[in-house]
């Protein structure tokens, strides 16, 4: 984290160009994705929709347990945009990290980030206090949030909101900046030892992209999944 | 004041809020591109399963119904082929019977005018063959006994004689 960045200012606000460079990538490919198996919408699907069709079913799967139907419907288009676009931002830098000659890494997944990761629970976290507050009223949404099931667990309940937001941005930018760091130290050891590191670090290479794979799907499913947990639990569904 | 600064140096705002308005618009261009569409062709599929589902119900229950009336409607044209055929063959039966008894009224009334004309010429017969025989004998007997008998006594004489012949 130490790493060179490259910043600019604009209207008093700091921008990260790997930020916004990755991140602009990431929801490109998702269009584009969602756009070629969308092309031909029919009643009888064809491969593309299929496919599609099975990443929307499973979201909804998602919201499904843990929401009541018409909350489940309310977060199906945020869910949904959710899960494809951490799909795609998780396995991105597995396959594309661009480093620019003044060693500032321009492209890398956008869920590496810690701030991206924050951001986006953040975002997760609000919509779940804001459906909480529309559901119950704002007193119920207090009541449900710090004195249930009875007023003494306040204390843990204030520790348990913090915590929530913290484990849900940690437990994202961990998992895949800690892929990420291994990939970059595993292609460093390949270029060691006068390109003798390559023979051992290939394999290994290998088997942790693929296992970085099954961890980035892993990561896009439960983030979306713990909105939803989160969502239910503040709006006093259990 | 200087503080805040280096706090939004390290941790730049630009970016969270950048990210937010990014993916509120990959929300809208989703949702334009593909969850609309998709949502709506979902529920499309649903209706039309349901709708066929229904229908599907619907010419089940129409075709076990034309089957019950097709099979009701074999059985009477059974039963009522049972009964042509029974009429006709009763006709037949009567028909046949009717003509029978005709043919042996006829064939007894030929029998019995048979009968009578055959009795009534052996009579005739009979009766001529007596005058004849009377007439004959006469005849003969005046013939051989020169002898004139008076022709009653001679008549009464061929009776017995006759008589006798219709006992042997």
């Amino acid at each position: 984290m130490d790493e060179p960045t490259s910043t600019f200012e604009l209207l008093g606000l700091t921008f990260t160009w790997t930020t916004i460079v990755s991140t602009l990538l990431a929801m490109s490919l998702v269009v584009l994705l969602a756009a070629v198996l969308t092309r031909k919408v029919a009643v009888r699907p064809s491969r593309g929709q299929n496919v599609i069709e099975y990443v929307l079913d499973f979201v909804k799967g998602i919201l499904g347990d843990q929401l009541p139907s018409n909350l489940a419907r309310q977060f199906g288009l945020y869910s949904f945009t959710l899960f494809l676009f951490l799909f795609i931002a998780n396995e991105m830098g597995l396959l594309l990290q661009v480093k620019l000659g003044n060693d500032v890494t321009i492209i890398k997944s956008p869920t590496a980030d810690p701030l991206i990761a924050f951001t986006l629970a953040i975002m997760s976290l609000m919509l779940a206090h804001g459906t909480g507050v529309k559901t119950l009223g704002l007193g119920g949404y207090l009541k449900n949030m710090f004195f249930k099931p009875y007023a003494a667990m306040f204390p843990l309940n204030v520790v348990e909101q913090v915590t929530n937001f913290l484990t849900l941005a940690l437990r994202l930018f961990g998992n895949i900046f800690a892929g990420e760091l291994m990939l970059n130290l595993l292609a460093s050891m390949a270029f060691s030892w006068h390109g003798f590191g390559m023979i051992a670090a290939l394999p290994l290479e290998m088997a942790w992209q693929a296992f970085s794979l099954l961890i980035g799907g892993i990561q896009a499913y439960v983030f979306v999944m713990l909105t939803a947990v989160f969502t239910a639990q503040l709006s006093g569904e259990e | 004041m200087v503080q805040t600064l280096s706090m939004t140096k390290a941790m730049p705002l630009g970016d969270m809020v950048f990210i937010i308005v990014a993916f509120l618009l990959l929300m809208a261009i989703l949702k334009h591109v593909a969850y609309g569409p998709l949502t709506k062709v979902l529920d499309e599929r649903a209706d039309k399963i349901n709708h066929d589902l229904d229908s599907a119900q619907e010419a089940n229950q129409q075709a076990t119904e034309l089957v019950e009336k097709r099979a009701q409607e074999l059985k009477a044209s059974k039963d009522e082929a049972g009964q042509v055929i029974a009429a006709a063959k009763k006709k037949a039966k009567d028909q046949s019977d009717a003509l029978l008894q005709t043919t042996n009224d006829q064939v007894q009334g030929m029998k019995q005018a048979a009968e009578r004309d055959a009795a009534q010429a052996k009579q005739e017969a009979l009766a001529s063959a007596k005058n004849d025989v009377a007439a004959l004998s006469v005849t003969i007997a005046s013939k051989l006994m020169q002898k004139e008998l008076s022709a009653d006594d001679q008549r009464a004489l061929i009776d017995a004689y006759l008589a006798e012949l219709d006992q042997q």
